[in-house]
């Protein structure tokens, strides 16, 4: 039954081969998905090209559908797959800093890191501030730990949240992706008009 | 029907994949019912003949000491009788809540009740919930009060039943116990105090905390 390590199919070490070559393929098809150029990634923001909406959008239902059939058909345990607890408050200032970090960097965490394997010099860059900002945080946790650990909510999931059923909170997950795919490719349109090109 | 459904681009043919995947789960409703449990009827019962999921009094008091801290021991009792005494480290969740415990089932459990009987149907439960590693404390506190606690020694014992004393004695002294010598029918106690009636140990510090279970180890992205 999944989730295969916390049932002790195989080791800790052998955990740390599976998971390279999981971080390997993960970073190829953001690579290939177009996530390794800052150009892309930072026109989400200006709603020029929805690509990234897109992709992760995509990743979200193809993932959630997975687990929820998975653990219909017996094959998964989903209350041993791990969810981050929420702290709310401090989750949505952090959001806040990411998505402008985001926005005047050009990358996320994950991405930087495919566009600096790629050769991208403002990627290795980004790598390097992430260390630094990484290092700002730890030195100075102490002064805002309260902070950082307040509004606590524990494990929640949307359908524990809201009291739905799991099969109806993952068919509004669907919905919502499916009408912002749709929404998409109308601004891409209305802005292409705009800017007097095509998307990219 | 077929000819239009073939000339839709890929990404249409996949959202509307997605949209009868996500409707047919709006019919299923929950996937897991976690008060109906599968059983292994099979499995189970070559589990119970083998024995390997019984520990004795002796082995858990011999972990206690080393500290080895790989497994959650777990008081079936009530709230009530653990306040009163437990074995050290344990959790105390009375077995009508033992499936909404924090308990993962990934995680080693060692179950006591006052004897055998609660912590083999709280066993039956955990292992028919896919639970991977339930164990049972042999003989259960019972065990454990006659074991480690209050072990007796015959006065006429054999020299070979006294050397194994003497290591029960260090034991039973480590968890606050009272060994005893038994001759002729009255029991002498062997430790400093001369209290002929042994008491129950008192309940120090780290008892465990009520209800919880093990703190979650921190992991993810």
């Amino acid at each position: 039954m999944m989730p295969y390590f916390k049932f002790d199919y195989f080791s800790v070490d052998f955990s740390l081969v599976i998971a390279f070559v999981i971080g390997i393929a993960f970073g190829f098809v953001l690579e290939r998905g177009g996530f390794g150029n800052a150009r892309i990634l930072a026109a989400q923001f200006y709603f020029s090209n929805m690509r990234v909406l897109k992709v992760m959008f995509t990743a979200i239902i193809t993932a959630a559908i997975g687990l929820f059939y998975f653990t219909w058909m017996g094959w998964l345990d989903l209350s041993l797959v791990y969810t981050t607890d929420t702290f709310l408050i401090p989750q949505i200032i952090g959001g806040a800093f990411l998505g402008i970090g985001f926005i005047v960097g050009g990358y996320c965490p994950g991405t930087s890191f495919v566009s600096a394997s790629t050769g991208r010099i403002d990627g290795m860059v980004y790598i390097l501030g992430i260390f630094f900002g990484i290092f700002v945080f730890g030195e100075t946790l102490p002064l805002f730990e309260s902070f950082f650990n307040s509004t606590p909510m524990g494990r929640v999931t949307l359908n524990e949240f809201f009291g739905l059923s799991h099969g109806l909170t993952l068919f509004l997950v669907v919905l919502m992706a499916l009408g912002a795919f749709a929404a998409a490719e109308w601004g891409e349109k209305i802005m292409a008009k705009k800017n007097g090109r095509g998307a990219e | 029907m077929k000819e239009r459904l073939m000339k839709l681009s890929t990404p249409w043919k996949l959202a509307i994949l997605a949209g009868l995947l996500g409707f047919i789960a709006l019919l299923i409703g929950n996937p897991s019912n976690r008060n109906v449990i599968d059983v292994n009827a099979k499995e189970m019962a070559l589990a119970t003949v083998k024995n390997h999921d019984r520990i004795d009094a002796m082995t858990l008091a011999d972990w206690l000491i080393k500290e080895n801290a790989d497994y959650t021991l777990v008081d079936l009792r009530s709230e009530k009788e653990f306040g009163e005494y437990n074995i050290p480290t344990s959790v105390s969740i009375p077995i009508e809540s033992i499936l909404n415990s924090d308990l993962m089932r990934n995680q080693k459990i060692l179950l006591y009740g006052n004897d055998d009987v609660a912590s083999a149907q709280a066993w039956f439960i955990l292992k028919s919930s896919n639970y991977k590693a339930v164990y049972i404390l042999k003989g259960g506190l019972n065990a454990w009060k006659n074991e480690i606690l209050f072990p007796k020694l015959d006065a006429s014992a054999t020299a070979e039943q006294t050397t194994a004393f003497e290591k029960v004695k260090q034991v039973s002294l480590h968890f606050g116990g009272t060994p005893q010598i038994i001759s002729g029918g009255t029991a002498t106690t062997v430790a400093a105090q001369t209290t002929v009636a042994p008491t129950m140990p008192k309940l120090t510090a780290p008892a465990g905390k009520v209800g919880g279970g093990a703190k979650k180890k921190k992991e993810g992205c």
